[in-house]
């Protein structure tokens, strides 16, 4: 009996010692169902600073992981950070469930330029960008020049229908790969066309949704234009299955980030090239970022910063950027002689990042891809006219901001 | 404290004490989740309110869900949607139970194989559907390009129609081997000197189905239909699999609606007065469907039917 009480005197010491050292825990959610190996020096550079700080680093997919972490943190169980996509901060700031960041100016200087108004709201910064990427054209030279037509960089809308064209009547493939489904590759694919046509989709100063505009009917009307040169029913396809057909020599060209090249089989003869301008504006690309997001109330808030930080700036960033193939976050050419983005490659998804649009950030976040989308898919199905449909869109995006 | 005095009381103090657990238990699984529902209905409750916080705004989210411009579309398509693949599960189940009971070789075979369907979780027989339905991959499309009814791939669920048509496909599939169990069950309940009778005076096949199985199992016709109806209206997996509402809302029901306003937006109080009105809306459904099966079942005299 003796022994008995010894042992559970011994259980309750025990539990009592444990829960210190379990209230020093970070908990981080990283989007991606994976931990990649250049944020796990990071993790374990931090537990090495903070002896008796554990990192419990979670890999969640996409599909589901922006819904658990804000889940956890609306029930009152925030983690510590999370690695989400910016389009969710300013719903999660103005909600009260993360806490602003601060980005030193010396920092600021360093991002490439518009990647910190994805992560901007009403003056505060609400995420360290950790992950960014532009877009370009991808065309299949071996289907151009079958078509009859030379594989040169199409400059404007016209000239990107014309190559199409040829390849959706001259050969078996599908001129383009055209992405409808209700996606969010669905609405940055158009983002990348509105961008390149002058159009916007709102002021982030003022908060006017500028979306219902003449260069935004301009561009669903191309996207309806297209969809007649694009593989049969673009409503069924996001980015990732026109990869396939891609691979597949079913589709002629299509728009994908820079990991692109490491996804497409090497047997393609390819060649890379910005976005061809609109008849309104210039050659654009789309800029979407992913954040390290700091949630408010968890254990170890200050931890919680202070790992983002670590996670997203200097060699850890960098390392990040180059193994995973993303467009460079920073301009690292400020902070070091050799860059890993100075071939032609890169140079195509890095030149276009001044004329780029950010990804708008809208508190309901999937109005703003309902009301895009449901214009393509309307255009594409021929549900109504292009101005009806961005007038209609318009009104669905207002209700989002 | 109480003492009960009499052996009434003692007997009504056990018999409470005996439905305790269970009242206990239907409290926190039905009643306190709709009073919930119901409360929230009336409230701007979002993400930043969920944990206090949210205001009353009285009839505010009722007024916008009724008045928006997509909502009578999406009951109409609701009811379409539940309407036609009840219709198609009973008259397939009626078919297959019939089929199943009759005295052919290797029926027991037969009986196993309509199961599949069910016992399939949904999510993988969905997956399944998704592959048949896909353009340049899927089975279907190559079929009837090989048959040469199309000239080309064809993309199921990327056109309004052909992805709601899927969609039923689909739930019909899933939810038919029940119907048609439920059924079959029933049609072995008939005494069989009903159809001996029937047999020797001379009735046909077709006579002895519509006049001696058919009032049979009507009983069992009518609470599955009205079972099948409500899990039909309420189906969220197959279409969310499937399509996720898509194209353009063209399958997006009431319940996908629900889905996507409080869970997708977090908007909970609008979802929760969308939650509301289809339980306002199966309730009204259920009332007269069991008020006109009453009134037909007193003029033909089918037996169970009652009012």
């Amino acid at each position: 009996m003796k022994n008995i009480k010894k042992a559970i005197l011994l259980a309750f010491i025990g539990a009592g010692l444990i829960a210190p050292v379990q209230a020093e825990e970070v908990h981080a959610i990283i989007c991606g169902g994976e931990i990649r190996p250049a944020d796990q020096v990071v993790f374990d550079a931090f537990e090495a600073k903070y002896s008796g700080v554990k990192v419990n680093a979670e890999a969640v997919p996409w599909g589901t992981c922006q819904d658990k972490s804000m889940t956890l943190a609306a029930a009152g169980d925030p983690v510590g950070l999370a690695y989400i996509g910016s389009r969710t901060l300013k719903q999660l700031g103005r909600s009260g469930l993360i806490v602003p960041v601060d980005i030193s100016d010396e920092m600021q200087a360093l991002y490439q330029p518009g990647v910190l108004a994805t992560v901007s709201d009403g003056g505060q910064f609400w995420g360290y960008p950790h992950a960014f990427s532009t877009k370009a054209l991808f065309i299949n030279c071996g289907l151009v020049e079958a078509a009859g037509e030379a594989c040169v960089a199409p400059r404007t809308w016209e000239g990107l229908y014309n190559m199409a064209k040829a390849v959706n009547d001259n050969t078996s493939a599908a001129g383009i790969g055209l992405a409808a489904r209700d996606f969010d590759n669905t609405m940055h694919q158009f983002l990348n066309y509105l961008y390149s046509n002058g159009g916007t989709v709102s002021n982030a100063d003022t908060g006017e949704i500028t979306f219902n505009s003449p260069e935004t009917v301009e561009t669903l009307a191309f996207i309806g234009k297209l969809a007649g040169v694009a593989q049969e029913g673009p409503s069924g396809y996001e980015r990732s299955q026109l990869t396939q057909l891609y691979n597949d020599g079913q589709i002629g060209m299509y728009i994908n980030g820079p990991w692109g090249a490491g996804q497409h089989n090497d047997n393609i003869a390819e060649i890379v090239v910005p976005v061809p301008a609109g008849p309104s504006g210039s050659s654009g690309t789309l800029l979407i970022t992913d954040s390290m997001a700091v949630f408010k109330g968890s254990a170890n808030e200050d931890l919680a910063m202070e790992l983002a930080q670590m996670m997203t700036s200097g060699e850890a960033q960098y390392d990040l950027d180059m193994s995973w193939g993303l467009t460079p976050i920073l301009q690292y050419e400020k902070m070091r002689d050799d860059v890993y983005y100075s071939t032609d490659y890169w140079q195509t998804f890095v030149e276009p990042i001044g004329r780029g649009g950010p990804e708008p950030m809208f508190e309901d976040f999937k109005a703003l891809q309902a009301g895009i989308n449901g214009a393509i898919q309307g255009i594409i199905l021929g549900d109504g006219s292009a101005a009806d449909l961005v007038a209609e869109a318009a009104e669905t995006l207002a209700e989002g901001l | 404290m109480f003492k009960p005095k009499t052996k009434a009381q003692t007997t009504t103090l056990f018999a409470w004490a005996l439905i305790a657990p269970a009242a206990l238990v239907m409290f926190w699984v039905v009643v306190w989740p709709l009073y919930e529902t119901f409360r929230l209905s009336f409230t701007d409750s979002t993400l930043g309110t969920l944990m206090g916080g949210a205001e009353y705004v009285g009839w505010e989210n009722y007024e916008k869900a009724i008045g928006g411009r997509k909502f009578p579309s999406i009951v109409t398509r609701t009811f379409y949607w539940m309407f036609l693949s009840v219709g198609l599960k009973v008259v397939l189940g009626l078919i297959g139970a019939t089929l199943l009971a009759s005295n052919i070789r290797g029926r027991g075979i037969f009986r196993a194989l309509v199961m599949p369907p069910w016992i399939v979780p949904i999510a993988i027989g969905c997956f399944g559907w998704l592959w048949l339905y896909n353009g340049h991959f899927g089975l279907l499309s190559n079929f009837a390009e090989m048959a040469g009814i199309t000239d080309g791939p064809y993309s199921f669920l990327a056109y309004k129609q052909s992805a709601f048509y899927s969609a039923v496909v689909t739930d019909v599939w899933i939810g038919t081997p029940m119907v048609t169990l439920f059924f079959l069950a029933a049609m072995q309940g008939v005494p069989r000197d009903l159809y001996e009778a029937a047999y020797v005076d001379g009735a046909s096949r077709w006579y002895r189905f519509r006049r001696i199985t058919m009032p049979q199992i009507m009983p069992t016709v009518i609470s599955m239909a009205l079972l099948s109806a409500i899990w039909t209206f309420n189906s969220f997996e197959i279409i969310w699999i499937l399509t996720e509402g898509g194209p353009r809302g063209a399958t997006t029901t009431l319940i996908i609606d629900t889905f996507k306003t409080a869970i997708f937006s977090y908007k909970f109080g609008a979802g929760a007065t969308r939650a509301v009105l289809v339980c306002i809306l199966l309730g009204v459904f259920s009332l007269i469907y069991l008020t006109v099966l009453g009134w037909v079942g007193k003029k033909y005299g089918y037996a169970g039917v009652q009012k």
